[in-house]
């Protein structure tokens, strides 16, 4: 590889502990290394940090307005002719409206278009369900052909982007919002598809969480560390494809699973895990992650604790799970 | 010596007379399809195919052919016929119309030689096509884009969100070609909801707009070698055509959106379309 031409140092200041950002920074990275890159803004061009790749890359930048639809099949049409797109988009609208878009234009049509999500989960948690994206793992991973990718941080949202220089094929990267998410992990380890970060080891109980989880999921192995109970902590990066090998040992290796996400639990992470162990090798689980309701108003962490999407609520879980009780607030509650 | 306009447009025509043709063998074959949308369609994708577009059917995907995008997928059968005549396909792939693992099905699928995308969820192909049209100006490529649209299908949304963005990148590399039959699923286009005054709402939008009688070949090529229209502006061919066009029984009627189709019914059609 080439030297980056963009410092680490000036990306990760410019990321601002914030994933959406960090996609805009690697997009000037892309568009240096990839001449048939083309960025593509549903007036979005602030919310993924844009504005440096359009100064730069100009006349590889479309600006298509609010329709999402319509970018989400212009890029489809992009790419037949060889260039490599970057939607740059909400992700509740770009997941839920032009779903019909990205199933047929770009799933079905395999093509080569990669989705940036920005505000996912419950990030606009003053927008209201509106503008919450608490399906978009569920509808993303159940489509062929589609990778999907959910960063922890902004190194890891950086090193993702780049990785879809690689990926003959649609990717939807889910991002967050103007939330901090700090960073966890290493922040010079590569990002390897697929592959999930083992970032706390332990064999009592494994936690396989994703995007603004991961954190949490640390804090809660470093809190039941003290009591004397391993918590594994699996950064699952890759929704899909999944890391196989790494949940199936951890099923093995442990007395059971947590799965935590900022997504609804029917569908997602959970539901990819629970899909896979249910089949393979059926293991005790409990789930973290949006119940089935549509969120209250309100900023997004305490929104999050609300629903139970929590360093507290992964402990409570992993406890949960060792005592064979349902818990309190690992369990799904409508 | 090169041919004279009026051998090429009667070379056409009896070429679209082989494409109806070959789109009711299709649809026999499969025992039913859209029969109507497809025979409005005939003269205009047999223009496009035989005369105006530049491909190269034994390099399907040479980069700087020209697109042609079928948005009312539902005409599968039509293009299927007219990708076999140009080469694209074996003929006999039409015997195969919705047979068990076919590549010819309802609707046009990538992977068949010759399609450009999956189609037939209605409101794609306007997008798609403007995505192609913007693909060819940033790599300062000549190709142009066509895609053709149902008069029922301009019901979606999107395609009004596409109309919007290739106004406003006066995209003169794509031709938006409205097979107005004037005939939906339900019954008549304007009784379902109406899109009138269509050529009007086109020019709001900001592109260049012509009307024609999508069933006359000379006005079909004369039209179509006219392009662009304008150099600052996309262009929107509103063909009126006629649903079913060149079966007595099958035209004009909603009931022909998508019928079924026996061997008796079959004979009949090929009785009016003829033998050249």
């Amino acid at each position: 590889m080439n030297a980056p031409e963009i410092a680490p140092a000036q990306w990760r200041t410019k990321s601002a502990n914030q994933t959406r950002l960090a996609f805009g920074q690697a997009l000037l990275e892309i568009g240096a290394r990839e001449p048939r890159a083309v960025v593509v803004s549903a007036d979005t061009q602030d919310l993924l940090g844009i504005r440096p790749y359009i100064e730069r890359f100009g006349d590889r930048f479309v600006e298509l307005g609010i329709a999402e639809q319509n970018v989400i099949g212009a890029a489809s049409g992009l790419a037949t002719t060889g260039l490599h797109p970057y939607v740059c988009a909400y992700a509740p609208f770009i997941s839920a409206r032009s779903m019909e878009q990205v199933r047929n234009d770009v799933a079905y049509a395999n093509q080569r278009v990669v989705i940036g999500a920005a505000a996912s989960g419950i990030s606009l948690g003053v927008a209201g369900g509106t503008h919450h994206s608490l399906e978009d793992l569920a509808l993303m991973r159940s489509l062929p052909n589609m990778t999907v990718i959910v960063p922890a941080d902004v190194n890891e949202a950086y090193k993702a982007t780049l990785a879809t220089l690689d990926i003959d094929g649609p990717v939807y990267l889910r991002l967050g919002g103007r939330t901090e998410e700090p960073p966890v992990g290493d922040p010079e380890a590569a990002f390897r598809l697929g592959k999930a970060v083992q970032l706390r080891a332990g064999n009592d109980v494994a936690v396989i969480a994703c995007g603004a989880l991961v954190e949490m999921a640390v804090r809660a192995s470093d809190l039941l560390k003290k009591d004397g109970i391993g918590v594994r902590v699996l950064n699952m990066h890759t929704i899909k494809p999944l890391d196989r090998d790494a949940i199936l040992a951890a099923a093995a290796q442990t007395r059971g699973i947590v799965t935590a996400e900022e997504h609804h639990l029917a569908g997602g992470l959970g539901g990819a895990v629970a899909e896979l162990l249910a089949v393979e090798h059926p293991t005790h689980m409990r789930m973290v992650g949006m119940p089935d309701v549509f969120a209250m108003v309100g900023p997004t962490v305490p929104l999050r604790t609300k629903y139970g999407m929590s360093a507290e609520a992964i402990v409570d879980a992993c406890r949960a799970l060792l005592s064979g009780s349902k818990g309190k607030k690992g369990k799904v509650e409508t | 010596m090169s041919e004279t306009r009026d051998a090429l447009v009667k070379r056409l025509e009896v070429r679209a007379r082989q494409v109806r043709r070959d789109t009711w063998r299709a649809v026999r074959a499969g025992g039913g399809g859209h029969i109507g949308g497809s025979s409005s369609a005939a003269d205009i994708l047999t223009a496009l195919y035989f005369h105006r577009l530049k491909i190269r059917p034994h390099e399907p995907k040479w980069p700087d052919r020209d697109r042609f995008v079928l948005s009312k997928g539902h005409a599968n059968a039509a293009l299927g016929a007219v990708l076999a005549q140009a080469g694209f396909i074996e003929d006999a792939i039409l015997d195969k119309f919705y047979a068990f693992e076919s590549p010819f099905g309802m609707h046009p699928d990538i992977k068949v030689a010759g399609v450009e995308m999956c189609t037939g969820a209605l409101g794609h192909g306007l997008p798609v096509a403007l995505g192609m049209a913007l693909g060819a100006r940033i790599q300062k490529k000549s190709f142009h884009t066509f895609v053709m649209i149902g008069d029922g299908e301009l019901h979606e949304g999107s395609n009004w969100e596409g109309a919007l963005a290739a106004a406003h990148y006066k995209l003169s590399n794509l031709t938006a070609i409205i097979d107005h039959n004037k005939i939906c699923q339900s019954g008549r286009v304007n009784e379902v909801i109406s899109v009138d005054p269509l050529a009007d709402k086109w020019r709001a939008f900001g592109w260049e707009v012509r009307e024609l009688d999508g069933h006359d070949m000379k006005q079909v090529i004369d039209t179509l070698d006219a392009l662009p229209l304008d150099a600052k502006r996309p262009t929107a061919l509103v063909a009126h055509t006629i649903k079913g066009k060149g079966v007595s029984f099958a035209e004009d009627t909603y009931v022909w959106h998508s019928n079924s189709v026996n061997d008796e019914i079959y004979a009949k059609a090929l009785a009016e379309l003829g033998t050249s």
